[in-house]
C-alpha cells in the first residue's frame, strides 16, 4: 500500500483552503460511486508508464476521458471514450450548467486530473473550485492544493504504484 | 486670456515683446472636426467604449482563476474571497479578480507611457518640438493615436497632448482600483480593455518618436541583421552590458564610442528590448549593427553570473530587482540611469565623471546612478576600458571550477525542494544525478528550459548554487548560442497594406500570426522557432517583436540559416517581420487599423468602435504570447482584445487570473448584422476566445489556423483556411477536428484535393444532403456564402438603423 497523504509541503500557497490528501484506494472509492466522472488528462499523459494506466482507469470505470492538449495522440488506438479539447475552453464549460457534456449526454460530478502542469491545472482548479460547485480530485503526482482531494507529493516511481493501487480498486 | 482658433493671424503695434507658443490647444482635433473627419469617440472616457466592451464580452465571457483566495488590499482585510465569497467591503471573488486583471493592465500600461513620457521630454529637449514625425511611407503616421484621440500627429511635439490623454486615462482607472468603488465584475473588464488600448497609444507614441530621432529603420523590410547570443559575444574585448528597456541614454555610449574610435574595441552587448532598439539605432541608412544581442530576461542572471559583462548599464522595466548585488559579488560596477531603478546607489549626475570614474574602477563604490546622459556617454565607455584588463586577468566569475562542479553535484541531497520551487517544476534532481556521473546532457536541456528566476537557490538546504551548476554544465551549449535577428522595421507601410489588405480580408493570405511578448515559456526557447517556421511555410504572416523577435533568431535551419535569413521581411504572405522592441507592439494593432483605412477606406479618425467592429469581422489576425510573464504582456494583449485581435498565452498565462472565452455550443451568441439591410447574420465560432491559454505548442498550431477564419472570408480563403485547420490537427493533434464541419458554407469552402472525402463525411457523419451529380451541398450548413454580406457587430452601422 503506498501512503499519498505524507507530503503535502506547498512552495506558495492559494489561501485557507486546502485539498484533502486522499489516498489511491479513497480516490478508487470515488470514482467508482461517481455517476458521471471525468478523466482530464493532459500531453504527460504520452509518457509510456502514465499512459498505460489512464487507458486502464478509463477503460475500467469506462469513463470519459477529456484528452486536453496533445494527451488525445495516446487515446486513438484505445477503445475508450477520448475527446479533445482545451483545458481552460473545458474549465470554462464545465462551470456552465447548460453545458452538456463531452458526450452531450449531461454534465459532470467528479472531475478527476491526471498528468498535467502543476502550475497550469492548479489555475485550472482554482477556477473550479471559487466558482463552482464541482467535486475535483487529483491523481496527479504534486500535491493540488485547489483541488478538493489531492495524492500528496510523490517521487514518479511511488506515483505510478498509487495509480496502479487504484486501478485495483476500481 | 483669450483663445485664439486655428488660422493664422497678425498682431500689430507691438515692439519689443516676445511671443512664446507652447502648444494651440485642440489645433489638430479642429483641423479633423472641420474637415469632417473626426468621428464620434475621439479621445473616449473610461465609459466612452463601454456598449463595445459588453458586446465583447457577452460573446466572450469572462473566466476567472484566481491566483489568490484573499484580498489584501485594504485594512478591513485580510478577506478570504474562497467560493465567491464577499469581502468586508462587499466585492465577491469574480469582481476582485477582475479588479487584479485591471491592475495588472494599467500597470503594464504605465510602464510603456512612462517609458513614452520619459522618451518625449528627452527627444523634445534635444531635437525640438517641431522635430517632423517620420515612420516610413505613410500617410497615417500614427494610426493608434489617431484611431483613439482623433490626433493626427506631424510633430513629436504633437504627441505631447496624445500622452496627456494617455496619463489621465490611467490615473482614472487606477483610482478606480481603490476600496469600496465598483462592484460589477464586467465593468472592471471593461476598463481592463480601456487600459489595453491606452498602452497601445502609449507605445505608439514611444515608438514613432524614436524612429523619428533616433534613426531607426522606416517601415524598412530589409533592416540589417544584429547578431545575438550569449555565444557571439567577445569576451576578450571590455565587455559592456546594457539591460532594459529605453534605449534613450545609451545612445549617448553608443556615439562617444563612434566619437572615440572605441567602437571596435568594446564589445556593446544588451538584455531585453534595449538591446533590441540598440540594433536600430541609426539603422535607417543601412549598416550593421555593432551592438549584439545577448537575448531575454531569462538570459540576465545567467549572463552577469558568467563574470563576462565589466560594466553593467541599467535603464527601466524588465530588470532583475538583484542585478546590482549580484555584480557587485563579481566586482561589475552598475550604472543606473532611470529614476525607476536606483538600487540605493548615491545620485552622481552633478559630478564630475573623472570622480565617478575613480570610485567605480576603484571599487570604492558598488555603482551610481547617473541620470545625465552627456556623462553617462563618456562614463560607461571609460569605465570599461579601466576595469575590463583587470577583472579579466583576475578571471572573475561565479561559475564554479570543475572540481567545485563535481563538489556541488555531489552535495545534492535529492530532497526536491528545488524542483518544488522551481515555477517549471524542472527535473533537477536527476540532472544532479547524471551530472556527477559526468553526463551533462540533462543540465543542458535545462538550461534552455531555465528561465533563471533562481527560486531554487533560495531554497536549497544545502545552499547549492543551482543556477551556477546548470550554467557550468552547460557551457558547450552556450558557446554555441549564436543566431541573427533583423533589427526592429518599425510600422508596416501603406504601400504594403494596398498590396496585401485585400488578400488578408479575403483571406487568401490566410492570417497573420503575431508573436509577441516575454520569455516565460512552458518548453524551452525552440516552440517559438517551430511555431513561426510551420506558420510561414503555410503564407501566414508571421509579425514577432521584443523577447520573441529575439528568441526566434537562435535556431538555425539545415543550411545554418535563421528565420529571419530564411524568409524576408515584408508584409506579405510567408513573410517574417520584426517590428521591433516592446514599445513596437503598437505598430501590430497599427496595421490591422491600416487595412480598414487604406483597403476599407474607412475613417479612423477618433473612430475606434467602428474600426475595432471592421478587424473583429474581417482581420485574420491572432496574437501569441508564449511566454507572457509581465504586466506589460497583459496590457498589450488586453489592448489587442479590445480591438478584436484574439491572443493565445502559455499555460503561464492562466496566472494572469482571466481569459475571454466563448462557448460555441450557444448558438444565440454567434451573429452579427448584415450591414446593408440591419438582418441576423449566423457567423462560425471562430476565434472562439479572445484570450485564452493552451498547454504546448503542438496544441497552439491549429488553433492558430482557426483563429484566424473570419466572417468575410471569400470561398477561396475560407478553403485555404480550412485546409490548414484540418492539417495542422492532423498533423499535431493526430485528429480531425470535430468542428471542421461548422465553418462550412458551400461545397466550395471545401478543400479541393479532399473534397469529395470531406462530402462523404458530411453526408454520413453530420446528416447533411449531398447532391452527388454536381457534388454539391444542398442543406446541412447553419451559414449561407454571400460575397456580398456586410458583417457588423453595430446595429448603428446598418442602413436600417
Amino acid at each position: 500500500m503506498v501512503d499519498t497523504t505524507k507530503n503535502i509541503k506547498m512552495y506558495t500557497t492559494y489561501g485557507t483552503k486546502s485539498a484533502k490528501p486522499v489516498q489511491p484506494k479513497i480516490s478508487a472509492k470515488l470514482i467508482s460511486k461517481a455517476k458521471r466522472p471525468l478523466l482530464v488528462v493532459s500531453s504527460a499523459v504520452l509518457d509510456e508508464e502514465l499512459l498505460k494506466r489512464a487507458v486502464s482507469i478509463a477503460k475500467k470505470t469506462g469513463m470519459q476521458v477529456a484528452a486536453t492538449s496533445t494527451s488525445i495522440k495516446g487515446f486513438l488506438n484505445e477503445d475508450v471514450k477520448a475527446k479533445y479539447i482545451n483545458i481552460h475552453a473545458l474549465a470554462t464549460y464545465l462551470g456552465d450548467v447548460n453545458w452538456t457534456g463531452l458526450d452531450g449526454e449531461g454534465h459532470y460530478d467528479l472531475i478527476i486530473v491526471l498528468a498535467h502542469k502543476k502550475y497550469y491545472i492548479n489555475q485550472v482548479l482554482s477556477g473550479l473550485k471559487n466558482f463552482t460547485d464541482l467535486t475535483t480530485l487529483s491523481i496527479d503526482r504534486h500535491y493540488l492544493q485547489n483541488a478538493s482531494m489531492s495524492f500528496g507529493n510523490l517521487k514518479p516511481e511511488v506515483h505510478l504504484e498509487a495509480l496502479d493501487e487504484l486501478i485495483e480498486n476500481l | 486670456m483669450s483663445k485664439i482658433s486655428t488660422g493664422s493671424f497678425s498682431i500689430e503695434e507691438l515692439e519689443n515683446v516676445q511671443i512664446t507658443i507652447g502648444s494651440i490647444v485642440g489645433a489638430i482635433e479642429k483641423k479633423a472636426e472641420d474637415e469632417g473627419e473626426m468621428g464620434p469617440t475621439p479621445k473616449p472616457g473610461i465609459s466612452g467604449l463601454r456598449d463595445w466592451d459588453h458586446k465583447l464580452l457577452n460573446r466572450y465571457e469572462p473566466v476567472y482563476t484566481p491566483m489568490c483566495d484573499q484580498c489584501c488590499y485594504c485594512t478591513f482585510g485580510t478577506c478570504d474571497l474562497t467560493g465567491n465569497k464577499e469581502g468586508a467591503c462587499g466585492i465577491d471573488m469574480k469582481t476582485h479578480q477582475a479588479r487584479e486583471f485591471l491592475l495588472r493592465v494599467i500597470t503594464g500600461a504605465a510602464a510603456h507611457a512612462g517609458h513614452g513620457r520619459h522618451l518625449l521630454h528627452h527627444l523634445i529637449e534635444t531635437h525640438g518640438a517641431d522635430h517632423p514625425i517620420d515612420v516610413g511611407p505613410t500617410n497615417i503616421k500614427a494610426p493608434v493615436i489617431q484611431t483613439v484621440t482623433g490626433i493626427k500627429p506631424e510633430t513629436i511635439g504633437d504627441l505631447e497632448p496624445v500622452l496627456d490623454y494617455v496619463e489621465e486615462q490611467l490615473t482614472q482607472l487606477l483610482a478606480t482600483i481603490h476600496a469600496g468603488q465598483e462592484g460589477a465584475a464586467i465593468d472592471f473588464e471593461s476598463k481592463a480593455m480601456h487600459g489595453g488600448m491606452i498602452d497601445h497609444v502609449g507605445m505608439e507614441v514611444s515608438d514613432i518618436a524614436q524612429i523619428s530621432c533616433l534613426g531607426m529603420p522606416k517601415a524598412d523590410s530589409e533592416a540589417p541583421l544584429a547578431e545575438i547570443g550569449m555565444g557571439s559575444i567577445d569576451s576578450t574585448k571590455p565587455v559592456l552590458l546594457c539591460i532594459g528597456h529605453n534605449v534613450a541614454g545609451v545612445t549617448y555610449i553608443m556615439d562617444y564610442m563612434e566619437e572615440h574610435d572605441l567602437t571596435d574595441k568594446i564589445e556593446l552587448a544588451g538584455l531585453c528590448c534595449t538591446a533590441i532598439d540598440m540594433t536600430r539605432y541609426q539603422m535607417d541608412n543601412g549598416g550593421t549593427p555593432t551592438a549584439k544581442i545577448v537575448g531575454s530576461l531569462a538570459k540576465e542572471l545567467k549572463y552577469i553570473r558568467s563574470g563576462i559583462p565589466d560594466v553593467i548599464v541599467v535603464d527601466e522595466q524588465c530588470v532583475r530587482a538583484d542585478v546590482l548585488q549580484e555584480a557587485q559579488a563579481l566586482s561589475i560596477p552598475v550604472i543606473c540611469t532611470n529614476e525607476k531603478i536606483m538600487y540605493g546607489l548615491p545620485n552622481r549626475t552633478k559630478d564630475d565623471v573623472d570622480d565617478i570614474l575613480n570610485d567605480l574602477a576603484s571599487g570604492k563604490e558598488a555603482g551610481a546612478l547617473v541620470l545625465e546622459f552627456e556623462k553617462l556617454g563618456e562614463l560607461a565607455p571609460r569605465l570599461v576600458m579601466e576595469v575590463a584588463p583587470i577583472r579579466k586577468e583576475k578571471g572573475i566569475t561565479a561559475l564554479p571550477t570543475d572540481e567545485e562542479f563535481k563538489e556541488l553535484t555531489n552535495k545534492c541531497v535529492h530532497c526536491l525542494v528545488c524542483e518544488m520551487a522551481c515555477p517549471m517544476n524542472l527535473p533537477i534532481s536527476d540532472a544532479m544525478t547524471a551530472a556527477a556521473d559526468g553526463d551533462l546532457t540533462p543540465f543542458e536541456i535545462l538550461h534552455d528550459k531555465c528561465i533563471a528566476c533562481g527560486r531554487c537557490e533560495q531554497e536549497c538546504p544545502k545552499d547549492i548554487d543551482i543556477l551556477n551548476v546548470i550554467e557550468k554544465a552547460s557551457q558547450k551549449v552556450i558557446r554555441e548560442e549564436k543566431g541573427m535577428m533583423r533589427a526592429g522595421r518599425g510600422q508596416v507601410s501603406d504601400p504594403e497594406i494596398r498590396e496585401e489588405g485585400v488578400n488578408l480580408v479575403l483571406g487568401t493570405t490566410p492570417g497573420i500570426v503575431a508573436m509577441v511578448g516575454c520569455s516565460n515559456y512552458p518548453d524551452g526557447t525552440k516552440d517559438l522557432y517551430d511555431i513561426a517556421k510551420e506558420m510561414l511555410k503555410r503564407s501566414y504572416i508571421v509579425v514577432v517583436s521584443g523577447c520573441t523577435a529575439m528568441d526566434l533568431g537562435m535556431y538555425k535551419n539545415e543550411e545554418g540559416k535563421t528565420l529571419y535569413e530564411e524568409f524576408s521581411g515584408s508584409f506579405l504572405k510567408g513573410n517574417l517581420l520584426n517590428v521591433g522592441s516592446c514599445v513596437s507592439n503598437s505598430h501590430i494593432t497599427a496595421t490591422t487599423i491600416k487595412v480598414a483605412a487604406i483597403f476599407a477606406q474607412r475613417n479612423v479618425t477618433g473612430n475606434f468602435e467602428e474600426i475595432a467592429d471592421y478587424v473583429t469581422n474581417r482581420v485574420g489576425a491572432v496574437g501569441i504570447a508564449w511566454g507572457a510573464y509581465s504586466q506589460k504582456a497583459a496590457s498589450i494583449g488586453t489592448g489587442c482584445t479590445r480591438l478584436g485581435v484574439p491572443v493565445i498565452l502559455g499555460p503561464h498565462g492562466s496566472k494572469y487570473r482571466r481569459a475571454l472565452i466563448g462557448k460555441p455550443y450557444d448558438s444565440d451568441k454567434w451573429s452579427v448584422y448584415d450591414a446593408r439591410n440591419g438582418e441576423e447574420l449566423a457567423i462560425p465560432a471562430a476565434p472562439d476566445y479572445l484570450i485564452t491559454t493552451v498547454d504546448n505548442a503542438e496544441e497552439i498550431m491549429p488553433m492558430l489556423a482557426k483563429s484566424c477564419i473570419r466572417p468575410t472570408d471569400n470561398n477561396m480563403g475560407r478553403m485555404i483556411k480550412l485546409t490548414h485547420y484540418i492539417e495542422l490537427s492532423k498533423k499535431y493533434l493526430g485528429i480531425m477536428p470535430d468542428d471542421w464541419h461548422t465553418f462550412v458554407r458551400t461545397e466550395t469552402d471545401l478543400p479541393l484535393a479532399k473534397r469529395e472525402e470531406l462530402l462523404k463525411i458530411l453526408e454520413t457523419e453530420h446528416g447533411w444532403e449531398i447532391d452527388w451529380k454536381k457534388k454539391k451541398i444542398l442543406s446541412g450548413p447553419t451559414m449561407k456564402f454571400d460575397v456580398s454580406a456586410q458583417p457588423t457587430n453595430l446595429k448603428r452601422l446598418c442602413k436600417e438603423a
